[in-house]
């Protein structure tokens, strides 16, 4: 078994740039679960079906939990209770990890329920990786010291790291940008080989996808 | 609250700010209260930076001199700004929260293509100042909360500035994470 854990920041990226049916033909040739959790759901789904400007692409994401390409935890065999239990335990931890006058609190239900979800399916031998498309949550992961340097050079005030995030190392990230070049080089981008690698990261850099032009031209490389 | 004399000390130079209209002034003002709002999130300090960056908008946009309300409205946050000091000296939590109320509110009660302008700064200055508080590495969706706007938002705006370019984003290198997501297709 294996699943992809999407944050709301990636399915929002994929939706306001008109890919978010890209989900299905990457299902097809994926063979595990693309999820979502309910406080991702709600932030996707729920929340924006009162917000005239996002019901479409509320819908349209509405539309693939309803035809099963996005699932729940419990298709994995991940209670709902235990993600609750520990996505307070990942909020508790990181929101008192960064201390400037006091602690900061810098991660909030949906990112640490993602990474709840995937610290549990990493638990039962469940392969997985998050599509996340904000910084924090991959830096807080991947790198926590260069997050304490982002806040002092933002702040301009000193800021103590207390935790080292050891409990969250086997945790794996990628973005909209690298699932988009796992589409086109699968060939499920349907819109010919001109400059259509560049136009799928750029767009989705400029939905919000934390990616440099950098990264970018690096990936193009790789196609 | 949290820092009252901080808040205190913008809202005065606000105060002066506006009369002169130094619009330069009323940004980083907004700018400064935010660093505070990163660290301690609290909510007047939000309040305070989205009002005065919207503010600056306001008295930045010359087109709005035309419509007939503009002056009363400007004098009108001036009065609200004044007794919110007061009411901050007095050290009167709850009547600087209901001033900052009555002055949003104020907004509705102004006509036509005016109130659809201020109301649009307004939204798009919380927009805005959301944006900053990401750029200062506090989380989309924890950002999105405290501002009271939604991710959709937020990505759509923080898409269009230079965040995603900063050095310390990079936490992999892009090859090793092209491999990790083509690896898991094909296992």
């Amino acid at each position: 078994m294996k699943a992809l854990i999407f944050d709301s920041s990636s399915l929002i990226n994929l939706t306001m740039n008109g890919l978010i049916e890209i989900l299905i033909e990457l299902k097809k040739i994926f063979n595990g679960k693309l999820i979502i959790t309910q406080h991702v759901k709600y932030e996707t789904i729920d929340r924006q079906s009162s917000i005239r400007k996002y019901e479409l692409g509320s819908l349209q994401i509405k539309k693939l939990l309803d035809t099963n390409i996005l699932e729940m935890p419990s298709s994995l065999g991940i209670q709902e209770q235990e993600i609750k239990e520990t996505t307070k335990e990942i909020l508790s931890k990181v929101n008192s990890s960064y201390y400037a006058k006091e602690f900061m609190h810098i991660i909030d239900e949906g990112e640490a329920s993602c990474l709840a979800t995937s610290l549990i399916a990493n638990k039962k031998k469940i392969e997985n990786l998050i599509v996340i498309d904000e910084r924090t949550t991959r830096m807080i992961v991947e790198n926590p010291e260069n997050l304490r340097k982002l806040f002092e050079s933002k702040l301009h005030s000193r800021i103590i790291l207390q935790e080292n995030f050891d409990y969250l190392k086997n945790t794996k990230f990628i973005r909209s940008a690298e699932l988009l070049f796992v589409a086109y080089k699968k060939g499920l981008i349907k819109l010919g080989k001109e400059n259509v690698l560049q136009a799928l990261l750029y767009a989705s850099k400029y939905k919000g996808c934390a990616i440099s032009e950098e990264e970018i031209r690096e990936i193009e490389k790789m196609a | 609250m949290q820092e009252i004399k901080h808040v205190l000390d913008v809202l005065k130079e606000v105060e002066k700010a506006i009369i002169s209209e130094d619009i330069i002034k009323l940004k980083d003002l907004s700018n400064q209260t935010i660093h505070t709002a990163s660290i301690s999130q609290d909510t007047d300090n939000i309040l305070v930076a989205v009002l005065i960056y919207s503010i600056s908008k306001v008295i930045e946009r010359s087109n709005y001199r035309e419509y007939p309300e503009w002056k009363s409205f400007v004098q009108s946050i001036k009065t609200h700004i004044d007794h919110a000091i007061n009411f901050l000296e007095n050290e009167d939590i709850n009547k600087f929260r209901f001033e900052f109320k009555k002055l949003r509110k104020s907004i509705t009660k102004l006509s036509g293509n005016f109130k659809f302008h201020v109301q649009d700064v307004f939204r798009k200055a919380e927009i805005n100042k959301a944006s900053r508080i990401y750029e200062h590495g506090i989380s989309m969706e924890q950002t999105a909360k405290i501002l009271g706007i939604t991710i959709w938002e937020l990505s759509e705006y923080a898409g269009t500035t230079g965040i995603s370019n900063v050095n310390l984003n990079r936490t992999m290198s892009e090859k090793k994470r092209i491999q990790i997501a083509m690896e898991i297709f094909e296992k």
